[in-house]
Formats: C-alpha cells, structure tokens, sequence
C-alpha cells in the first residue's frame, strides 16, 4: 500500500512535469508557472525529510501531491471550465489538506509545550474549526485580490458560500480521520515517527555551530 | 463541599442567565428567525456544561452571561428609533453580528478552560478566540445561505457584504482576544478557583 501511494505520488510528479513542458512548447504559458510552483511545493516534504529528517506520514505526502496534481492538470486541462464542481472539489482537496497539517501542528504542539495539554475529543472540535477558519480567511484573500487588483477569483456568492460549504464538510471528514488515526497509532508514537525530536537537535546543533564560528 | 462564595456566583449566574433567556424569548417571539437561533445556541452554551456536569452550582460566571445577551440586546434596542436616530451610520447590525459570534469565540475557549481538561497558555488561548471566532461565522454565514435557498430569503444580500461582515467578526474576533487575555489577568486567584478554571499552569515568566 504505501510503495502504491509512493510510486502514485511520483507518477503525478511526473505529469506535472509534463505539463509545463507541453506547455511551453505549445506556447501555452498561462499554467506553465503554477505547474513548477506546485512541483517546487511536492517536493517539500521531500526536502524537509532530507535536510531535517521530518517525516510526515506517507499518505499525507499523497493527499499534497494530490491535491497539487487535480489543480494544475484540471486548470491545463480547462476542467475548471468544462467541469461543473471541479474548482469545489480542488478547493475541498486543499482544505482537507490544511486541516490535515493543522491537526499535525496541534498534536505536536500538544507533545512540545508543557502548558498545553489538548485531549483527544477537541482535537475533532480543533480540526473543524481550524479548517472552517482558514476556509475564511481563503475568502477573504480572494476579496481583496478581487478589489484591490481587480482580478476575479470570486464568482459570486453562490460560489463563495458553497466553498465554504465544502470547507466544512472536508473539516469533518479530517476530524473523523485524524481522530480514528490517533486511535490506530498512538499521539506519542504518532509525533515520534515525524521525527521532531531529530530536528530540534538538527536546528539546535545549526544555531551552535554559527554562535561558534561568530 | 460549596462554599457561601460558590453559592453566590451561582445564583448570580442564574440571575443573569434570565436576561439571556428574555431576550431570547423575545426575538422567538417576534419571529427573528436569525437572532432567536443565536439565543437557542448560546442558552444552550449556558446549560449543556450544567447538565453535562450534573452540577447546577458549576454554572459560567454571571458577566459571562451578561455578555452573551449583550449582542441581543444591542440588536433588539437597533431597531428602536431612539438608537436609529443616533447611531444610524454605525452599522449596528453588522456590528451586531459580528459581536455576537465573538462572544461565541470567548464563551468557547472560556468553557474548554472550565469544564474540560484542556490546558492552554494565553497566547494560545488568545489564538483560540480568534479562530474559533472566524470558525463559527463561516459556520454560521453557510447556514445563513442556506436558510436563504430553503426559505427563498435574501439575507445575505451579496458577496461583498458577506465578506465585509467577515471582516468586521475579524476585528471583533481580534478584539475579543485581547479581551480575554485582560479577562483572566484581571480575575483574582480566589475566584478562578471558585469558578472552576482549576488547572492553571499558566507558565509565569
């Protein structure tokens, strides 16, 4: 299951690529910058694995790449255009994926901080929340683009507010899953195998060599 | 096991929580479909933690309450002509709304502390309010769209005045943070503890 998801992520890596490459050579430019923003993007996890040993969980790399790989090959595609939903089901995937990270953060933040201690139940109510939020603030980013550069990232009302529709049901189904993961593998074991404790040291060690070498 | 002092923020509370609760009458009554869910939800916010502690004495803290009803009466009294004639360019119902649901923000992290073990230190508690603010406006704006689509009413009128009214519930969610940072410092030892805010490992730096 996780060399599948693995070898998917890579898969969709390599259509993105595609993408740019065709696009740039049709002379088709306008998703050509967002197909190496998002390729630069699904290779962060990669990086932040290599340079300061965190790992996160493999099918949280998939659902990234994932997500990255519907908004460039959709917007390329015209799927925006020609299929009704996909800028909601690109906008869920996106949100699904920030209350994903927010739940990473707060369980590690719960593990770190001694003065805070978050039981299991809120981290549901937390995720929902955390996603509802940030599913507002994305709006009102999208405003004022649309009234300061006079772009149109908002269609209208009806669009606003069905994303955030959607912002809501992928906050739930996030809280359903993380908690049931947190379940499956403890919140301990769960933030031991992201590996932090490696990169506080890693960070830590950094920050000595320079006030060293000063 | 209650102490005189206990006994008195409790009957305080429910004192107070009677405000809360004629308002709430009074805009069901007046069939203020929007305002009346908003009182249900916040008596709610005022009994489930009593029932779920079996406890009526462990009720929230009477200005909490008052606090709560604030906004409905802010609302109510906006439609009176007196307050029309002075204030009409203040937006009171904006205002209004966005007061309200940055009560909710306060009242929820206030409640973690109370009746749950979650621990927060107040930078964090003050994030919570923020969040939890702009959390539950945009719960609360889908359901207000789709109270339109059921009903066939146009109260969110357009885009930009729901994005305008989000960023009114920012700056009172914001506000609100600072008010419950000013809340907790201002609060005495004693009646933390009387209260129920008993973990209090609030790191002293």
């Amino acid at each position: 299951m996780k060399e599948r998801l693995k070898l998917l992520s890579r898969a969709m890596q390599a259509v993105t690529v595609a993408v740019a490459i065709a696009g740039i050579v049709t002379g088709n430019l306008t998703w050509v910058p967002a197909a190496i923003i998002a390729l630069l993007i699904s290779f962060i996890p990669s990086i932040l694995r290599r340079d300061l040993k965190i790992t996160l969980p493999i099918e949280l790399n998939f659902w990234i790449v994932l997500a990255l790989f519907l908004h460039v090959v959709g917007g390329f595609s015209g799927f925006y255009d020609s299929i009704p939903g996909w800028d909601h089901l690109t906008h869920m995937m996106s949100s699904s994926l920030i209350g994903a990270l927010g739940f990473v953060m707060v369980v590690i933040v719960d593990k770190y901080v001694k003065s805070i201690y978050l039981p299991r139940p809120f981290l549901a109510f937390f995720i929902v929340m955390f996603t509802m939020a940030m599913g507002v603030f994305w709006e009102l980013m999208e405003f004022a683009n649309d009234s300061l550069a006079h772009t149109q990232l908002q269609y209208g009302l009806d669009d606003t507010m069905v994303d955030l529709l959607f912002d809501g049901i992928a906050g739930f189904i996030v809280a359903i899953f993380g908690v049931q993961y947190l379940l499956r593998v403890s919140a301990d074991h769960f933030v031991d195998s992201l590996h932090v404790d490696e990169a506080k040291d890693k960070v830590v060690d950094y920050l000595q060599k320079r006030r060293d070498s000063v | 096991m209650r102490t005189p002092e206990q006994m008195i923020e409790a009957e305080l509370s429910w004192i107070s929580s009677m405000v809360l609760f004629f308002a709430t009458v009074y805009t069901v009554l007046k069939l203020d479909v929007l305002w009346a869910a908003f009182g249900i939800a916040a008596i709610s916010l005022y009994v489930l933690p009593i029932i779920s502690m079996r406890n009526p004495f462990r009720a929230l803290p009477w200005e909490m309450t008052l606090l709560l009803a604030a906004p409905m009466l802010l609302h109510i009294s906006s439609g009176s002509g007196a307050m029309l004639d002075h204030f009409e360019s203040w937006h009171i119902a904006d205002l209004a709304l966005a007061f309200s649901l940055a009560t909710i923000g306060f009242l929820l992290t206030v409640e973690l502390r109370m009746y749950t073990d979650v621990r927060m230190n107040r930078p964090f508690g003050m994030f919570f309010v923020v969040m939890f603010t702009v959390g539950i406006s945009g719960l609360w704006q889908v359901g207000e769209y789709i109270g339109d689509i059921v009903n066939d009413t146009n109260n969110l009128v357009s885009n930009r005045h729901v994005m305008m009214s989000f960023v009114w519930v920012l700056i009172g969610g914001a506000l609100m943070g600072f008010v419950y940072d000013l809340y907790l410092k201002a609060m005495s030892e004693k009646r933390k503890r009387i209260l129920g805010f008993i973990h209090l490992p609030e790191v002293p730096k």
